[in-house]
């Protein structure tokens, strides 16, 4: 999929741009990990597929399979960019 | 958490960042979910969502995804997912417990018919911080033998929507409805998509923190708009209908990671250090 990057926005003051939407952000838009989608872009599984596996260590350091832990209970995942930054 | 512990439903966040800065993070933050590391971006590769537009070599950017969050149902299999284009904005935790939950209407206790479609608008939150959204929730009770209608209407029915004003600095996102069934009209051929029984429509709405009011008790946003809707049995349509609503509710900005120094920055997760070593990692 050909992904066109959205660089609307402009510079509001040294060190402040605003994106399409008027959101303030300390880059200029389409850069660093401000690369936002104009149009479509992969979202990954589908609704009513089964969420694929997900095993990974968690903030304690125990590892973790998803579907185990939830144990039959609904859940939400959440991908995000970074807690660091 | 305590809505969702409440519901019974697990809450997982996932992110490139390695273990020991989850650690801090999830310290600082007094964090009593799961969050999950993927310092290698595996688990965001296999699942299709690694955010290609960023060169391999652009540190420590590439290998992180186009955010967003899918909700599942008790037998694992997704019942929605929410991505929206900006990475300023992110679907507060109401919205994704609800989704998780089928979206459904708390009706109560009262089972009692309707005689015409009444209407319940309502935030699912009373704050608004900014790129967060709540959800405006819709919740119509229609009586037996109406129907509602969603888009496209044929010209001169109004489709039951949340219609919200042009204010600035409010922005709304993808809407969320339950399914239609099309029903085709022997007449003009043309169709309708027709709702069953009670509607509960929602429509996810933030704040960009650019025309907040503040008062001697903080900065507030108002969001305001009109809900619409028009009513048909087998043999008649009756008059579209309206419904306004205005919420002020509190403005919060967002809690921005630590990098450094800096002002109204939150302290102590060690921020700039996790952020060097996860460009020494990679170069």
């Amino acid at each position: 999929m050909e992904i066109e990057l959205d660089t609307r926005g402009g510079q509001v003051k040294e060190h402040q741009w605003e994106d399409a939407e008027g959101y303030i952000m300390p880059l200029p838009p389409a850069s660093g990990p401000r690369r936002i989608p104009r149009h479509d872009f992969p979202t990954g599984p589908d609704v009513g597929e089964v969420l694929p596996d997900v095993v990974a260590v968690d903030q304690n350091g125990r590892t973790v399979d998803l579907h185990q832990d939830r144990a039959g209970a609904p859940a939400v995942l959440v991908f995000y960019r970074s807690a660091v930054w | 958490m305590a809505a969702y512990d409440e519901a019974g439903v697990k809450l997982y966040a996932l992110s490139y960042d390695e273990q020991d800065a989850l650690a801090d993070y999830a310290e600082a933050g007094g964090v009593s979910y799961t969050m999950l590391s993927d310092p290698d971006s595996e688990i965001i590769n296999r699942f299709g969502i690694l955010n290609t537009t960023i060169p391999e070599d652009d540190h420590p950017w590439y290998g992180i995804p186009f955010p967003g969050a899918y909700a599942i149902g008790a037998d694992g299999t997704i019942l929605a997912k929410v991505f929206e284009h900006n990475f300023a904005v992110r679907p507060g935790p109401e919205q994704l417990l609800a989704a998780a939950l089928g979206n459904e209407a708390d009706f109560g206790q009262e089972a009692q018919a309707v005689d015409e479609v009444s209407v319940e608008v309502s935030l699912d939150g009373d704050r608004l911080p900014s790129g967060v959204t709540r959800e405006l929730v819709a919740t119509f009770r229609v009586p037996d033998g109406q129907h509602l209608y969603g888009e496209p209407v044929p010209e001169g029915l109004v489709a039951a929507t949340i219609e919200l004003d042009d204010t600035p600095g409010i922005l709304s996102y993808t809407p969320i409805a339950p399914p239609t069934s099309p029903l085709t009209l022997s007449g003009s051929g043309e169709t309708l998509e027709v709702y069953d029984g009670d509607v509960v429509l929602r429509l996810p709405v933030t704040q960009n923190s650019r025309n907040t009011t503040k008062t001697d008790e903080g900065r507030f946003v108002t969001v305001s708009g009109t809900v619409r809707w028009q009513a048909c049995n087998d043999v008649e349509c009756f008059l579209p209908q309206s419904k306004e609503f205005s919420f002020t509710v509190e403005a919060a900005f967002p809690v921005l990671a630590d990098m450094g120094p800096g002002e109204g920055r939150v302290p102590a997760m060690n921020g700039a250090q996790h952020f060097q070593k996860m460009i020494d990692r990679r170069t």
